[in-house]
């Protein structure tokens, strides 16, 4: 799995200690690395290209101004990423007031969120290919889980509700719910180890 | 040995859907046990990895542009500095206060603290007391404004605050320490203010700072955080 593997992280290790000493071209790299990842996660959450636009221009600058900060003893460069952009999301959602916007693995919600982004792909096709592998690999991974995890994991990571809230919408007890996420990420965890 | 417990709590602490309370706790349990770091490390990743099963999407090659330009106009001032400088911390955060400092707004709100100060100096005639005007940053307001009375022998202090709107539901302003001494800014708690933007608020660092050069006003999650996170709204030296 290409975002998980050593030589990978050290490589964005490499890059973010750059950033921190204020290096454009590390900055410049990094995006190129993982704006499209992070874009796609944003527009999975927000739904609307200008607002994840607006959200990934936050998150790059967050890494700008805190490259200083990050620990690698906490996670890979590509998590905190991912977690910075999830979080930036998250509190967009929240400012816009808006309810919650769960789309889980709904075709028709990713024709719709393709369609509006459509003219601006500019990716090489040999990445896009890659990509996909990728994004199919893990998929499928997510898929392995037991349905209920799954669930619980998607509802938890792209939603933006408490863990109270998710269990009110699964009817489930929050003892429960809290189970299916750790057991389902840990579970996600061994696959991508293997 | 990590309990199932733990391992919820870190599971929902790494996907942030802790309550501010819950996650305070967790972190301090975080740093008493590398076990449960590790775990919390195994559930970043995982949870990292769920944001590659979206559909693949491109931002458009202007985003770059617009970020690559917004950069370029702010090399020079990170909002925080990298660890391997640790001493120079407070040195982007006296200048960005230095500039707003002349407006001398702020003499009103001195005078009063500094008649409550008197009696306290009285009781403790060897009491230092250091006074910080704190000045807006944008998105704050333009006439917002607060001044510190700080007491490094107390290690406490007062805060006026004038001015600045109360936050949005589910965020709360919090104070912060910019000590010399510390990589990163001392939380000093959460700051409140009135409908009419008015608060005055003891306060007391979570840690010692024994050489603070300026304090600063954030806008954090509701509860505040251990690390500042959010915009500075007002900062100042002395």
């Amino acid at each position: 799995m290409a975002e998980t593997s050593t030589a990978q992280q050290m490589l964005d290790r490499k890059m973010i200690a750059r950033i921190g000493r204020r290096d454009q071209s590390a900055f410049s790299a990094l995006y190129d690395r993982l704006s499209g990842p992070l874009y796609s996660l944003a527009m999975k959450m927000l739904g609307d290209p200008a607002e994840a636009q607006d959200a990934l221009q936050d998150v790059f600058l967050q890494i700008w101004s805190r490259a200083g900060t990050y620990d690698p003893e906490k996670s890979s460069v590509f998590s905190w990423a991912v977690l910075l952009t999830r979080s930036r999301a998250i509190d967009r959602l929240r400012a816009r007031d808006r309810r919650l916007r769960v789309v889980v693995g709904s075709t028709a919600d990713e024709n719709k969120i393709a369609e509006a982004t459509n003219a601006s792909t500019v990716e090489s096709a040999a990445d896009t290919a890659n990509k996909k592998d990728e994004a199919a690999h893990v998929r499928s991974l997510l898929n392995n889980l037991p349905e209920d995890q799954r669930q619980a994991i998607e509802l938890a990571f792209f939603g933006h509700r408490t863990h109270h809230e998710i269990a009110a919408q699964l009817g489930q007890p929050l003892g429960t719910v809290k189970a299916r996420i750790r057991r389902g990420l840990l579970k996600l965890r061994e696959q991508f180890r293997t | 040995m990590i309990s199932d417990e733990q391992q919820d709590q870190a599971a929902l602490y790494v996907l942030g859907l802790l309550e501010p309370h819950e996650a305070a706790a967790f972190e301090s349990e975080l740093n008493a046990n590398s076990e449960l770091r590790d775990i919390a490390r195994e559930l970043r990743e995982a949870a990292g990895s769920v944001a590659l099963t979206v559909p693949s999407q491109t931002p458009p090659a202007s985003l770059k542009q617009r970020i690559m330009r917004e950069i370029a106009m702010k090399p020079e001032a990170p909002t925080v500095v990298p660890l391997q400088r640790p001493s120079l911390g407070w040195i982007p955060w006296a200048i960005a206060a230095g500039l707003a400092v002349f407006c001398g707004l702020l003499a009103l709100d001195r005078v009063r603290l500094e008649r409550q100060l008197a009696d306290m100096r009285a009781t403790d005639p060897l009491m230092q007391t250091t006074f910080f005007t704190l000045a807006p940053s944008a998105p704050a307001p333009a006439d917002a404004k607060a001044t510190v009375a700080w007491q490094p022998g107390r290690q406490s202090g007062v805060i006026r605050i004038s001015n600045l709107p109360a936050p949005q539901p589910g965020k709360d302003y919090q104070l912060w320490a910019v000590d010399a001494e510390h990589k990163d800014p001392i939380s000093a708690g959460i700051v409140r203010v009135d409908k009419n933007g008015v608060g005055q608020v003891r306060f007391k660092p979570v840690e010692k700072a024994e050489h603070v050069k300026a304090f600063a006003i954030s806008l954090e999650r509701e509860g505040g955080v251990p690390k500042k996170e959010g915009p500075i709204l007002l900062v100042g030296t002395t």
